[in-house]
């Protein structure tokens, strides 16, 4: 395998096109609201229109004598366990009793068309008794808040998590800075706003039950449907249909509608579709945590950093879902990418009366990154430095501990990105540009923005077991190749990367590779699709499998061909020693087949060890870790506060790139996705209930609103353990873009952003002076 | 909550067919990027719709000596290529803000005048060149400025059984310089938090007249003419148009709602104004 890793790639580091690109341009790509089968019904969730209150009585005669409904459904119905099982296993498949936000599912009926579903939902009669709701997290620790927690998936009263780190002594860190900062910083929500809204088919088969549906992480549904039907998980068959977008948001909300429609085809024994329209999508879905997020950071004259404290407040909604996982991320990721001696973070996650939040790109960590980079510009302004000069004065380098012990032996490329992320942007002369325009102009402003990240790659010591992954590898007789992994294609280019590999591994044309459909029966285990672990573990896991089916190739050849050398690439082998005897790795593959060669070869791949210690969050809490370093250019309009991006810089050290292209298009979609987040997406709410859930109410970045300029570039620090020296990327190119945003729109307003989204009235604020 | 049973579409074969279905009930049907939206909301439950999108007496745009008639079905996009948006810039700038190009081939100006939105950005060249509106009803036809046609939100004079045939579009006098500019979080999509439109004639670097028209801060586009004829005989200069910029902010009555505060629509709209000094002086 080393080898492999050191001989300069063929495949891998290539920008080859998308696997999927034919399909889904020609429109044959078939997601799930396009499947159907024969008797198909259409599930329609009946939902909690309360924050808080006791359900007295759910009357569903009307629903029941509706002539198109088949079937109904109520938790007494369920056949296992009423339990959505994600991390904890506090939230009901179907509430009994008592709803907790509105949206939360009471009921489900199915109907032989979507119309008459819909039209029969609206026939039940729920009777509530109203109990005090709290939607606010820091109203709902204080004492004699209203109980919205589970007691058995909480902490302490309405606090879920409260996870720490300490790390040195932050009373003697501060006592040695010359200057201290503060700041309280507040965000939002922000909804994926993937093209597909969540969409799955439940399907009875043999016994058991088969899913059809849009989905990042087909183990997760398999569990959740086994155990709302009371079945082995053997039973249970998860297949992912085309996937448009998912951004975290298809991580753990598809094992919900997955086990909704499930227990309603269990019961009327027939296929069952529950699609949601983009209304319900963001009414009872997962979203990014809003959050109060306060910090202090302490620096030496020259810049160095000596002390860091942390406490910040996640809103977590009414039940845990994945809320301790994000809130572990948000956690390890508060101190930033700096050398800090003294750290004390501590780190909340709050029960209230609203929507569940879950995963998101960046997972917990965008909220965390928008204050410690405010603060970074913060002390830069007040000691007279340059912004980009204070984060690489304080940046981790090769064997530096990071603010959770960790030594980082290898592919630390932080420095790198800043260095190349300061000659592209010719950042002394963009600044000095910015001052000459603002002194020219007399009504527009522009600043000039830096943000530093890092990133920690896969699931970390929080959820260590899940970063393992299988794969298989198959040479078909027509020196074809079939690659099968659980990882599953969302936008993101999963497969292409993938099968990249393989090619890379096996010495095939990628033409020649074909990704399996994702189906829990017939493709090996290989972990979530998050964390953005994907091309790190999954690829290590096929570059496995492909280079045992390598060698087997190779032993083969030797035979085929009577040479003691073979050399296999570009579908063709040949013996060393006469290239002019080239055969198509298909006559091999036939000759092998014919001679009862086993053509199938399984690999397997588990992260670097990582370990955590609660009380002190001192730990190697990911196995490596990724970086970037984003340059920002704004021009704010003094007179309505409207905020244009208009160039950008983004370098990034992911280790080995396996396809530039695809990487380039994660970047660029993350900057659009951080210019929303830190400019205009904003979802409101009033006494419990999202007022406008639809893309007219929420605003998500247009092509018109991405910069007309941008570089992206990547540095490469190769990290030994991934495939190729490839760490992860996905994530982190939103985690960083919106932070240099921000401080650019500090800079041309003279204010200080303290919260988001930055709207047009907001940023007028800023303008004048108001905090 | 989605919209679920189709509404019934009658297509008419002429206009006096389209007349009489009107009369009868049937909601007219455009480019239904308005309409559309509200039967999924289900703020309104018409019996059928009668589509016009393709009537052939709807379709033209007729260049005159004197101004531009535009069809009731023409789209924006058709009327953006066409040579009265060469002719008239102020169309051509507010025209081209709305939605993205796929609204804008499908939704009509005609549409956006009988929606009677104080957003609607087609509105505002509209009062700024004092257009009528043409109608075609039972009764025959008659002819309106825009600004009687439209009387609230989406209130409009239209009785019983009219639809708009067409809209006249009168070609200003002179030269004057044109400014349209609308306000919010984004660049496209995008309904305006606030706009101003302005047609302002310059004789030595003095305003010699001019046309205001202010979008969303108000029940319907408004036309602050006292402003306009404070404009007169003052320099595009925003130091001196700081009172009047002052005096629009009072002159408005915003609301509140999801997209904006009504105070920063009341700071944003007279702001504009200076706005509009700066693009226009150079
Ligand atoms: C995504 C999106 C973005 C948008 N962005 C903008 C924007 O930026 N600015 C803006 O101003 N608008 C915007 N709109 C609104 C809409 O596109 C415009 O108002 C458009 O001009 C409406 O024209 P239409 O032909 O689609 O009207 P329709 O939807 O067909 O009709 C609108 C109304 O007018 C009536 N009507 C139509 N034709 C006639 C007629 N000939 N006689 C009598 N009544 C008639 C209909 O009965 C209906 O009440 C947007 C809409 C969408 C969906």
């Amino acid at each position: 395998m080393d080898e492999i890793t050191q001989a300069p790639t063929r495949i891998v580091g290539g920008s080859a096109s998308r696997l999927d690109a034919a399909a889904k341009v020609t429109g044959q790509a078939r997601y799930a609201d396009d499947l159907s089968f024969p008797g198909m019904l259409y599930v329609k969730v009946i939902r909690s229109d309360r924050p808080h209150a006791r359900v007295t009585a759910l009357d569903l005669s009307r629903v029941e004598a509706h002539p198109q409904v088949v079937c109904v459904v109520t938790p007494g119905d369920i056949p296992g366990e009423n339990v959505v099982p994600i991390i904890y296993r506090d939230m009901p498949l179907l509430a009994e009793g008592r709803v907790r936000y509105v949206g939360e599912p009471l009921a489900l009926l199915a109907a032989r068309t979507p119309e008459a579903a819909e039209e029969a939902a609206r026939l039940a009669r729920v009777t509530y008794e109203d109990l005090p709701a709290v939607l606010d997290p820091l109203e709902a620790i204080r004492e004699g808040a209203p109980q919205v927690a589970v007691p058995q998936a909480a902490e302490a009263g309405n606090i879920f998590n409260h996870m720490v780190i300490r790390k040195g002594d932050v009373g003697q860190g501060f006592s040695q800075a010359d200057v201290v900062v503060e700041g309280e910083y507040r965000v939002g929500y922000q909804e994926h706003a993937y093209l597909e809204p969540q969409g799955v088919i439940a399907v009875p088969e043999e016994g058991g039950m088969a899913i059809y549906g849009t989905l990042q992480c087909p183990y997760y549904v398999q569990n959740a449907v086994a155990a709302v039907l009371g079945l082995p998980l053997s039973k249970v068959r998860v297949v992912q249909t085309a996937t448009g977008g998912g951004f975290g948001g298809k991580e753990d909300v598809p094992s919900q509608l997955a086990a909704l429609a499930a227990v309603v085809a269990a019961k009327s024994g027939r296929p069952t579709k529950l699609v949601y329209d983009r209304a319900e999508d963001i009414i009872s879905t997962s979203k990014r945590h809003p959050g109060v997020i306060r910090y202090r950071t302490g620096a030496k004259r020259d810049g160095t950093l000596v002390a860091v404290e942390v406490e910040f407040y996640y809103n977590a909604g009414a039940y845990q879902t994945l809320s301790s996982a994000v809130l572990w991320r948000g956690l390890v990721h508060a101190p930033g990418p700096y050398r800090i001696p003294n750290v004390k973070v501590d780190a909340y996650s709050v029960a209230t009366n609203t929507v569940p939040c879950g995963a998101f790109r960046g997972f917990g960590s965008p909220q965390v990154i928008f204050a410690h980079e405010s603060q970074m510009d913060e002390l830069a302004n007040r000691l007279g430095m340059d912004p980009l000069e204070l984060r690489k004065k304080n940046a981790l380098r090769e064997g530096d501990e990071t603010a959770t012990g960790q030594r980082l032996t290898e592919s630390v490329g932080l420095l790198a990105a800043i260095e190349r992320a300061r000659e592209l942007s010719d950042w002394e002369n963009l600044r000095r540009e910015a001052e000459e325009f603002n002194r020219r102009e007399r009504f527009r402003r522009r600043g000039v923005g830096v943000s530093t990240v890092m990133y920690g790659v896969g699931m970390g010591a929080k959820a260590p077991l899940l970063d393992k992954a299988g794969a298989y590898v198959k040479l078909e007789a027509d020196g074809s190749v079939t690659v099968a992994v659980g990882n599953t294609e969302m936008g993101q280019g999963a497969i292409t990367v993938l099968g990249q590999i393989a090619a890379e591994a096996l010495g095939v044309r990628l033409s020649d590779v074909q990704l399996a459909p994702v189906d829990t029966s017939r493709v090996p285990d290989s972990g979530p699709t998050v964390a953005s672990r994907t091309t790190t573990v999954a690829g290590a896991a096929v570059l496995d499998a492909a280079s045992q089916l390598r060698a087997r190739v190779e032993a083969a050849a030797r035979e085929f061909f009577g040479s003691q050398r073979v050399e296999i690439a570009d579908g063709k082998v040949w013996p060393k020693d006469r290239p002019r005897d080239a055969k198509p790795l298909s006559e091999v593959a036939r000759w092998m087949w014919a001679h009862n060669w086993d053509l199938g070869a399984t690999g397997w791949a588990q992260g670097a060890p990582v370990d955590w210690d609660p009380k002190t969050g001192q730990g190697n809490a990911y196995f490596v870790y990724a970086y970037a370093c984003h340059i920002a250019e704004v021009e704010v309009d003094l007179l309505t506060g409207e905020t244009h991006v208009t160039r950008f810089w983004a370098v990034h050290d992911s280790g080995k790139i396996v396809n530039p292209a695809l990487a380039r298009g994660q970047v660029a979609g993350g900057i659009a996705q951080g210019i929303g987040y830190a400019l205009m997406e904003e979802l409101r709410s009033e006494d419990g209930r999202i007022v406008a859930p639809s893309f007219t109410g929420y605003h998500i970045p247009t092509a018109m609103d991405v910069p007309g300029q941008y570089v992206i570039e990547f540095v490469e620090a190769p990290y030994s353990g991934g495939p190729y020296g490839a760490k992860g990327l996905g994530e982190v190119p939103l985690m960083a873009a919106h932070a240099a945003v921000a401080n650019a729109l500090s800079r041309a307003t003279g204010g200080r952003l303290r919260e988001y989204p930055a709207i047009p009235e907001r940023v007028l604020g800023l303008v004048r002076g108001e905090r | 909550m989605r919209k679920t049973g189709p509404a019934r579409i009658v297509r008419p074969r002429d206009l006096s067919e389209a007349v009489r279905l009107v009369a009868e009930g049937g909601r007219p049907l455009a480019g239904g990027t308005d309409l559309f939206v509200r039967l999924r909301r289900e703020v309104e439950d018409p019996p059928f719709l009668v589509y016009l999108g393709e009537l052939p007496e709807l379709q033209g745009i007729e260049l005159r000596e004197d101004g531009a008639v535009v069809g009731a079905a023409v789209t924006h996009a058709k009327l953006l290529r066409s040579e009265v948006a060469e002719r008239l810039p102020i169309l051509r700038l507010a025209l081209s803000t709305i939605g993205a190009p796929a609204i804008r081939e499908m939704g009509t100006l005609a549409g956006n005048v009988a929606n009677a939105s104080p957003a609607g950005d087609g509105l505002i060249p509209l009062y700024l060149l004092e257009a009528r509106v043409l109608l075609a009803g039972p009764q025959g036809e008659r002819e309106l400025p825009v600004e009687e046609f439209v009387l609230g939100p989406g209130k409009t004079a239209l009785k019983e059984g009219e639809i708009i045939r067409s809209l006249f579009l009168p070609f200003p006098e002179g030269e004057p310089r044109s400014y349209f500019r609308k306000v919010g979080r984004r660049r496209a999509l995008l309904i305006a938090v606030a706009s101003l439109g302005g047609l302002v004639w310059l004789q030595d670097g003095v305003v010699e007249q001019a046309r205001l028209a202010l979008g969303s801060v108000a029940p319907t586009v408004l036309r602050p003419r006292e402003v306009e004829q404070e404009l007169v005989g003052k320099p595009l200069d925003p130091q001196v148009l700081a009172p009047l910029a002052e005096k629009l902010s009072q002159l408005v009555q915003p609301i509140t709602d999801l997209r904006a505060s009504a105070s920063y629509r009341r700071e944003v709209a007279g702001k504009l104004l200076l706005d509009l000094a700066v693009s226009l002086a150079g």
